[in-house]
């Protein structure tokens, strides 16, 4: 079988991260949606549909080294393979980071009172984050992927409250709880800096620079 | 004109050596790094401490180098076969081998963070020197595959790995427990070392197993990062 022509795997590739970051925003919502309701068996559908993410980045590695072999692309080209080949990595991570999110709903863990609007808005701007990663790497928006910094502003904020409520002397919820919740608040920060990470690829295979090299 | 191929030939291996080097180099740093961020957290060294935080751009810039050779070697050798697969796992790897960095990084960080004050009880201490102790053979053991591509070192490695997530696993199990005196702030200092650890772990895996891939054309487990 003739391997497909360069377009055509570069378009194959851009709409493959997009759907896996599709799929890590989904992942994530549902599993934020399980931990604040309880419900263990949306967590468990979501720990089973991470192969699915996983399956995605295994095609986006097959199409990239395809690629590489069978036209040694230059410039451009190459670096939207190599980009796509690390976006992928980004992307299954978030994927895992959403299945150890919902591994904590399974294990029935509710949360305090005092820290649930903490995690619906960390899961909330984490899925926001998820969602324009995905548009980025699917449209090559490189105005859209500087948005993402400054939500990520947004998260690290979140992040650190969290810490701030755990080591207040008046928290009444034991280590166990503030192990968990540390686990958990971390997970979420992660997602977004892989989401972050997958952007910052796109813009440099688009315009070859770091983003941070460049003003927009 | 005869010879010209060849001695193009030998540049080409040369260059994908030095990149084998440069990653093999990353790992020795990043070895180097997990022991002086242990030593900080257990000695309570805060200028040991600061000597990892700003070593770690070192580790930055090699892996600016590896990506470099790689993608000179992509764009004007155009590799294929088994050369191919090492250029794409020295992509993978350089990443994996400077998130390590960065762990030992936020290890040093949270040594100094609490200085004067130690971060670690006591009573936790040996695990964290035992972590420390399997992470930086993990680190060292990545080098080597790295440099040999050895497939016993690199099995060495996943029994390593056993043995940093069974550490890792108890460490919870001393947190958890009833007899825990210390109170939430030093727990939630404490979970997060560990996971620290276990991840720097999870990385040095990942290395060597792209590495068995290039070897044996076979994956020998999951990329758990």
């Amino acid at each position: 079988m003739a391997t497909d022509p360069l377009p055509t795997q570069l378009a194959d590739l851009a709409r493959l991260l997009s759907q896996m970051g599709t799929a890590a925003a989904a992942a994530l919502q549902h599993a934020t949606t399980a931990l604040l309701d309880c419900r263990e068996r949306l967590a468990q559908q979501v720990i089973a549909g991470d192969a699915a993410v996983d399956a995605l980045r295994a095609r986006v590695e097959e199409i990239s080294t395809d690629a590489l072999l069978f036209h040694a692309p230059v410039a451009g080209d190459l670096r939207t393979v190599v980009a796509s080949i690390r976006a992928a990595g980004d992307l299954e991570r978030m994927g895992d980071l959403a299945l150890h999110v919902a591994q904590v709903a399974e294990r029935g863990r509710t949360l305090p009172a005092e820290v649930r609007g903490d995690f619906a808005e960390m899961g909330r701007v984490a899925v926001a984050m998820a969602r324009k990663a995905a548009e980025v790497a699917g449209s090559r928006n490189v105005v859209l992927a500087t948005e993402l910094n400054a939500d990520d502003d947004a998260m690290d904020e979140l992040h650190a409250h969290m810490f701030t409520v755990l080591m207040d002397p008046t928290w009444a919820h034991g280590v166990g709880t503030a192990v968990d919740l540390t686990l958990l608040a971390r997970y979420y920060e992660r997602f977004a800096d892989h989401a972050v990470l997958v952007a910052r690829e796109m813009v440099y295979a688009v315009t070859g620079e770091e983003p941070d090299t460049i003003r927009l | 004109m005869a010879h010209y191929p060849l001695l193009m030939r030998d540049a080409y291996q040369d260059q994908l050596d030095e990149l084998a080097n440069v990653l093999a180099g990353m790992c020795d740093e990043v070895s180097e790094a997990l022991a002086k961020a242990t030593r900080s957290l257990l000695e309570v060294d805060l200028h040991l401490a600061e000597e990892v935080i700003t070593d770690d751009i070192r580790v930055d810039e090699l892996r600016d180098r590896a990506e470099e050779q790689a993608f000179a070697l992509l764009a004007l050798q155009a590799p294929v076969a088994t050369d191919l697969r090492i250029v794409v796992s020295a992509i993978h790897g350089a990443g994996d081998i400077e998130r390590m960095g960065d762990l030992a990084l936020h290890i040093a960080k949270a040594a100094r963070r609490r200085h004067p004050q130690p971060v670690l009880p006591p009573e936790v201490a040996p695990y964290f020197a035992e972590m420390g102790r399997v992470g930086c053979a993990l680190a060292r053991k990545a080098a080597t595959v790295i440099r040999t591509r050895d497939l016993a070192k690199a099995a060495e490695l996943e029994a390593d790995d056993d043995a940093m997530d069974d550490l890792h696993r108890h460490m919870f199990t001393v947190l958890m427990d009833r007899n825990w005196t210390h109170g939430v702030g030093p727990a939630v200092d404490i979970t997060l070392l560990a996971r620290f650890y276990e991840r720097y772990a999870d990385h040095a895996v990942a290395v060597s197993r792209r590495i068995v891939y290039v070897v044996t054309g076979r994956m020998p487990g999951p990329l758990t990062v």
